[in-house]
Parts: C-alpha cells; sequence; structure tokens
C-alpha cells in the first residue's frame, strides 16, 4: 500500500506543477494577444517618419525663404533674382517647367487579342483610366515629384478620363501603349507598384502587358507643352 | 506494477518537458511584439512632431507674407504679379467662386448574411473617381475636407480614414468642394452610368449640392524637391 500511495503523490505533484504551467501559459498568451498593438506601432512609424520628413522640407523652405528676404533687402539686382528663382520653384510645383530627374518607366499595353486565352472577358483588357488612375495615385503616394503619361504633364487639374475607347489626359487623346514617367526616389517608386498584391500583379493578372523599369535620367516635359 | 508506474511517470515527463518547450518559445515570442507602452510613447511623440511641423508651416507662411510685402518698384511688381499667376496654377492660392459640394460616406446599408462589408464601405478609388470627373468638368480648385488637392495629391485609405497631402488624416463625412460651372459639375457626376451612378450601386451615400459661393483653401506646404531639377 505504501508504494500506490507515494505514486499518487507523485501524479498529484505533476499535476500540480503541469496546472500551475498551463495557467501561465494561459495568462502568457493572453498578454501577447495585445500584439495588435503591433499594427497600430507601425501605423505609427510611418505617420511619424512620414511627418518628420514633412518637417524636414519645412525648414528647408524656411532658410530658402529667410535667404531670400536678406536678397531682397540687399538691392534691386538681388532682389531681382530672389524672386525669380522664388518664382520659378512656385511654376516647378505647379507642372510649368521642364523637369528632369531619376526615376521609373511604366509602360502598360493591350494584351494581345489572339492569345485565345478566354477566361478573362475583352471588356477588362482594355486599359481602362481607372487604372491610370490608380497608378498615379500610387506613385504620388510613395513621393513621385513630378509624372508624365504619354508626353501629358499631370498637374493639379489633369484629368484621366475615359472617352470611348480612347482616354482623354489635359484634353488630350492618348493610345495604348501608355508610358508612366516618374520622377522621385526610383527604388521607392518600384517597390509600390511592384508588391505582392500590388498593382504590377493585380494588371498582370487582367493580361496587361507591363513593363517597369529604373532610370538615372529622365526628361518630363512642361504641362501645355508637346 | 513497479515498471508501469514508472512509464507513467516517463509520460508525464515527456509531456511536462514538450510543454516547458513551449513555453519558452511564446515568451521569447512576446519580447519581441512591442508592449503597449511602446504605441502610447509613439503616440505622443507623433502629438510633438505634429505640433512644430505646424509651428514651421506658421513660419513658412509668415515668411511667404514677409516676402510678399517687401516686394517694392515697377520691376519687381511684374515679377510678382507672374508669381502670383504660378501660385494660382500651383493650387497655391484660395479660390472663391460658385461650384459644388459633395458629401460622401460609408453606406448605411444593413448588410444581409453572406455579403461583404468591404464593398459598401468608401474606398480610395471612388475619392479619385469623383475628383477625377470633376477635373474633367473643369474645376477650377478642388479642396477634400480642407485641403488643398494639387498635383501630388495623393489619396489613401487607412481603416476608415484617409490620407491625403502626406499626411493629414481626414475622417468621414467627406466633402469634396470644386469651384467651378455648377451646372456641368453637377451634370457630369449625375449623368446617367456616371459616378454617382456607380457608388450608388453600392449603396454609398452621395449627395451632390450645387453651392453660390464657396471657398476653396491654398495649399500651404513645402515646395522641395529632392530628385526633380529644372531642366534649363
Amino acid at each position: 500500500m505504501p508504494q500506490k500511495t507515494s505514486m499518487y503523490v507523485s501524479i498529484m505533484l505533476v499535476a500540480a506543477v503541469l496546472g500551475l504551467m498551463l495557467s501561465v501559459q494561459f495568462r502568457a498568451v493572453n498578454h501577447a494577444s495585445n500584439g495588435i498593438s503591433i499594427d497600430r506601432a507601425q501605423e505609427l512609424t510611418v505617420e511619424l517618419k512620414q511627418i518628420n520628413k514633412e518637417k524636414e522640407d519645412l525648414s528647408i523652405e524656411i532658410s530658402d525663404l529667410t535667404f531670400k528676404l536678406n536678397q531682397i533687402k540687399q538691392g534691386q539686382t538681388e532682389a531681382i533674382s530672389a524672386l525669380q528663382s522664388e518664382l520659378n520653384k512656385v511654376r516647378m510645383n505647379a507642372g510649368l517647367i521642364t523637369v528632369s530627374g531619376p526615376g521609373i518607366e511604366l509602360v502598360l499595353d493591350k494584351p494581345d487579342t489572339n492569345t485565345g486565352d478566354t477566361q478573362i472577358s475583352p471588356e477588362l483588357m482594355i486599359i481602362q483610366d481607372e487604372y491610370l488612375l490608380s497608378a498615379l495615385n500610387e506613385l504620388w503616394g510613395a513621393g513621385a515629384e513630378a509624372i508624365s503619361i504619354n508626353g501629358q504633364r499631370i498637374i493639379a487639374t489633369t484629368e484621366v478620363r475615359q472617352a470611348g475607347s480612347f482616354i482623354n489626359i489635359n484634353l488630350n487623346r492618348v493610345v495604348p501603349p501608355y508610358q508612366i514617367l516618374a520622377i522621385g526616389n526610383p527604388q521607392e517608386l518600384m517597390d509600390t507598384l511592384g508588391i505582392t498584391g500590388g498593382l504590377q500583379e493585380y494588371w498582370r493578372d487582367l493580361g496587361i502587358k507591363v513593363s517597369l523599369e529604373k532610370h538615372d535620367d529622365l526628361t518630363l516635359p512642361a504641362y501645355g507643352k508637346k | 506494477m513497479k515498471i508501469r508506474s514508472y512509464y507513467w511517470i516517463l509520460l508525464m515527463c515527456m509531456v511536462m518537458g514538450f510543454i516547458l518547450a513551449m513555453q519558452f518559445r511564446v515568451t521569447r515570442d512576446m519580447q519581441i511584439t512591442p508592449d503597449l507602452d511602446r504605441p502610447i510613447a509613439l503616440a505622443q511623440e507623433l502629438y510633438q512632431a505634429r505640433k512644430s511641423r505646424d509651428q514651421l508651416q506658421a513660419r513658412v507662411d509668415e515668411l511667404r507674407n514677409q516676402l510678399d510685402n517687401a516686394v517694392t518698384g515697377p520691376e519687381l511688381s511684374r515679377l510678382k504679379e507672374e508669381l502670383d499667376e504660378a501660385r494660382q496654377e500651383a493650387g497655391m492660392k484660395e479660390v472663391q467662386g460658385a461650384g459644388v459640394e459633395v458629401t460622401l460616406n460609408d453606406s448605411n446599408k444593413v448588410l444581409q448574411p453572406g455579403e461583404n462589408p468591404n464593398f459598401f464601405v468608401l474606398h480610395d478609388g471612388d475619392v479619385l473617381r469623383v475628383l477625377n470627373e470633376l477635373k474633367a468638368a473643369g474645376a477650377k480648385a478642388i479642396s477634400l475636407n480642407g485641403q488643398r488637392i494639387i498635383s501630388t495629391t495623393e489619396v489613401r485609405c487607412i481603416g476608415p480614414t484617409i490620407l491625403v497631402n502626406k499626411n493629414q488624416r481626414l475622417s468621414p463625412p467627406f466633402i469634396i468642394s470644386a469651384v467651378g460651372n455648377p451646372e456641368t459639375l453637377s451634370n457630369s457626376l449625375t449623368m446617367k452610368n456616371g459616378v454617382v451612378d456607380y457608388l450608388q450601386f453600392w449603396s454609398i451615400q452621395v449627395d451632390v449640392k450645387k453651392v453660390d459661393k464657396l471657398v476653396v483653401p491654398a495649399y500651404t506646404g513645402d515646395l522641395v524637391f529632392d530628385y526633380a531639377k529644372p531642366k534649363i
């Protein structure tokens, strides 16, 4: 009989330790479910990064404006050159000046019609204004500084609108292939379109021919000029 | 009997060992997950950053004003006029006039089981469509919840809010104000198979109102280019 008792005691002991561990584990997992905060932390970090970038840019703007103000006080010729430089900066922002810089080239073209792949209806294979609009939106979001589509510079009032089988941009008719040039950080611009589940994948799934390339030096026309 | 009980203990030890190993891994993983304090600290830092951003913004506004006021003499006035014109194009001037006001909000439809709620929520694409349609109809200036739409404005959905002009967070209802011919603007939105029809198919709340007097605020942010250079 004493042997049986000692066995029960040892089993009880093991069960007690097991129970304790189970409860600790349970609490630990419960605590870990607060891990939703990882998204929140990530979101906040992204926002913080962008605000800090904006602060940096505003500081540059402040020193630039301060410099120009000082120039204006110095005399007529300096004042003229200061105003001229401010004018150029604003014009550049408005898209009224030809600009160059590094960036990406994105070309979207109609799929070949004779592939016999009938899974996707032909209407979906037309490159719609929406596709171009979402491409523009993604690129601006990734920090693009200037964009043109088929030689049409995109400015504040530019529309990209389906009109029958072609698309109107700045009231000019453009036809496929659509060549989108964007100046900005080439890697960031590539990444925003190329991520898994991103636009590039979506277009390819629709059967649209997509090519995406980095360029060191692109030149984008000014608005209103060919 | 003795051997059997040893087997039991062996089994128990194995189970315990296994649980111990798992416990260890869970506890170790937990250290990778940031704890609750981190987001709170970040939120506070963000709040501070926003405040100092606003201060910098105010300084920029003040300096631009000073620059404008410092202009004297005919030669400079001519340049100043050109500057004003360019600012108009760039969206850096407030615009007033007749136009339309479009109010957008998520659907208030009661969902049937099996329906995807995501389809009935306003997406960034929907806002882009409305903006594009207004631009196509000749809108002179557009703002979204008081944020001027300029060329580089992006519209991004983050949860139920929308982020525009890099980090201006807007929440519903979204009010788009567009200055232009009210008749043309409103017709272009409400035409058959147009944007309003499309949005109403998903029961998204759209309201287009013609307004006699609208104010679209100016874009006041920075004009800094890191990559683009003017081509001479």
